[in-house]
């Protein structure tokens, strides 16, 4: 139930009480103006966040009940809640990928005549933790710029013409931003 | 064939530090003896299932994943796609052999699919 709501249960009470109770009585009781009071009831208004806490007192509701209304008032909404999650999500594995030169490793080690479908070999040769390697691993499957189809065999499929790192980070920065729109624009450099 | 859930799986921004505690709490083994270095949890019951532990992505918290056993993976991940979930990891073939396709059902929560190896 919307704070609103409850300013119509608090009206409809004081009515029912009192068939003369009108929204300018009401309006009193809140200390505000009547028709500032008729345009929330109505809906086309929305409560003032500053007055939530005394209109809340007036009517009697209970502290506690007033700070949930007073946090659901200042919570995002969801929209925007989700738009900030994706913006975080590609600007932190945005990060993790410039930060972290295994996922190239990786990558070009898979070119390797000697390779080894191994994230203990795979650290050894890429400086890396196997904890990295294997978060490397799974990012580079969702981006999808590696496949493994069998037990010891994971193909590069970047199509880089330049296998280059500068180029492999460039395509995957451009994966991660792709997969994460919903879509948060970039910002202008 | 039925599909039960056969493995439990805990991502983790600290691994090392879960492992310690629920080993302590529970009296779980914990290996690393394979190919990924992936932390295998015996719960040493007979009964339930076991789990893994594997690191979070940068920037999530800790959570829990669920791996459900099924023939073709493959197949089922285009079933459940269907079905409005959407591909996280395409199935792929781990170095043990077992296969494995991660996916977010239509309420955002992620899941795998597992088949033992062959």
């Amino acid at each position: 139930m919307a704070f609103r709501d409850r300013l119509i249960n608090a009206f409809n009470d004081r009515r029912s009480a009192n068939s003369k109770f009108s929204i300018r009585a009401m309006a009193t009781l809140l200390n505000t103006d009547h028709a500032t009071l008729s345009q929330i009831l109505r809906g086309t208004r929305k409560v003032p966040v500053l007055h939530l806490r005394s209109w809340a007192k007036a009517i009697g509701l209970t502290t506690e009940e007033t700070s949930i209304y007073i946090a659901a008032e200042q919570t995002p909404p969801l929209s925007t809640t989700r738009r900030e999650s994706l913006y975080r999500q590609w600007a932190t594995e945005g990060l993790a990928l410039i930060n972290d030169p295994t996922h190239w490793h990786i990558i070009r080690l898979t070119r390797e005549p000697g390779f080894q479908a191994d994230s203990r070999w795979l650290a050894a040769q890429a400086n890396s933790t196997v904890d990295q390697v294997n978060m490397a691993f799974s990012r580079l499957l969702r981006l999808q710029l590696l496949t493994a189809n069998a037990p010891d065999h994971w193909t590069e499929t970047t199509g880089l013409k330049t296998f280059t790192q500068s180029e492999f980070q460039k395509l995957a920065l451009s994966r991660i931003r792709k997969n994460n729109q919903g879509k948060p624009k970039c910002p202008t450099p | 064939m039925p599909n039960p859930v056969m493995q439990f799986q805990i991502l983790s921004t600290q691994p090392d530090q879960t492992a310690a505690f629920y080993s302590e709490l529970f009296g779980w083994s914990i290996s690393d003896n394979n190919a990924m270095g992936y932390r295998q949890i015996a719960t040493g019951a007979a009964e339930g299932i076991q789990g893994g532990i594997w690191p979070a992505p940068p920037g999530a918290p800790t959570f829990a994943q669920l791996f459900m056993a099924v023939d073709d993976v493959d197949a089922k991940a285009v079933a459940a796609q269907s079905l409005g979930a959407k591909l996280l990891i395409p199935p792929t073939t781990l170095p043990d052999g077992d296969a494995i396709a991660v996916l977010l059902d239509p309420q955002g929560m992620s899941f795998a699919l597992w088949r033992r190896p062959a």
